[in-house]
């Protein structure tokens, strides 16, 4: 009865002692060495070699650096150029809005809207 | 052959965890490198596939970051991360159906020159597409019980199994392993 168990045991954790259930131990060390046990275990053997023979590679290092990038926190660099463009703009288009208003001689409606009858006369259009 | 399991050191885990919880990301880093070697082992094995695998991986790792201040310590890091890690690869069997796969395809890319390595990596491939073959959860328990070495109740706590039924799939496993070497051999 005992070796039968002893068999379950062999075909289910295989031969090695350390991957038995604890409780199993002192069965795995009454039959491991008679002959019957032996030979249990070189059959259980085998399929554990067979197991064995596929070793799986290591991780590459870019796979742990492309999983921490997913939560790294992002440098504000977006709102920085939103900030930069919007300024330049703003920028370009008075100077623009300026050099056509000097080129006809006249502030049509959008200008005096923006600066004022006042200022308009102020810079001598 | 290396050992599988995760690394020890369950407090250091648990700090990480506070820590991640708090978005911090040097931490979440520490625990990617920590647990990434034996999730990435345990999950290729489960589903045969390394891009698969590696596309899992990171998705648990995500879902780390994301529920890490929902997280409670009742047990290790590493078990609940078997967890979340098992679950995703059931998810992935359902939406992709059985995994079925000629011997060929089983091979690895790049090529491995000498003789010895060719022979090792068909040797490697006949294994990786014989567990493959297995029923999901035949192959799960070998890949838990042998591979990554957990113990007896650890592991029938993952699959939801009591221990009796876990020794039943194991040995069924083993079971057709055996035969699949015994045709190979005719």
């Amino acid at each position: 009865m005992d070796l039968t168990r002893f068999e379950a045991c062999a075909e289910a954790y295989g031969a090695e002692r350390r991957r038995w259930p604890a409780r199993e131990h002192a069965l795995y060390d009454r039959f491991a060495a008679t002959p019957e046990g032996a030979a249990i275990l070189a059959e259980a053997e085998r399929t554990d070699r067979f197991l064995d023979a596929w070793e799986v590679r290591e991780p590459d290092e870019a796979l742990a650096e492309a999983i921490a990038r997913v939560v790294r926190p992002r440098r504000p660099r977006t709102l920085w150029w939103q900030a930069t463009a919007f300024a330049a703009s703003a920028i370009i288009g008075f100077a623009i809005g300026f050099a056509q208003v000097r080129d006809d001689g006249s502030a049509d409606l959008v200008t005096q809207l923006l600066l004022g009858p006042t200022s308009v006369r102020e810079i001598g259009l | 052959m290396p050992r599988m399991k995760p690394a020890a050191d369950d407090a250091l885990d648990q700090e990480l965890m506070a820590a991640v919880a708090r978005q911090d990301g040097r931490a979440f880093a520490r625990l990617v490198e920590r647990h990434l070697g034996w999730s990435l082992r345990f999950v290729e094995r489960l589903v045969g596939e390394r891009a698969d695998a590696e596309d899992l991986v990171q998705t648990a790792f995500l879902r780390v970051w994301q529920g890490a201040s929902r997280w409670e310590p009742q047990a290790k890091f590493s078990t609940w991360f078997y967890r979340v890690l098992h679950n995703l690869c059931m998810d992935h069997f359902r939406a992709r159906g059985a995994p079925t796969e000629a011997l060929d395809e089983a091979l690895p890319d790049g090529g491995p020159t000498s003789e010895e390595q060719v022979a090792g990596a068909q040797r490697g491939a006949r294994v990786r597409a014989a567990l493959a073959a297995l029923p999901e959860r035949q192959r799960a328990a070998i890949v838990l019980c042998y591979y990554e070495e957990r113990s007896q109740a650890e592991a029938a706590a993952l699959l939801g199994v009591n221990e009796g039924a876990l020794e039943s799939l194991l040995a069924r496993g083993r079971a057709a392993l055996k035969k699949y070497m015994r045709e190979e051999l005719h």
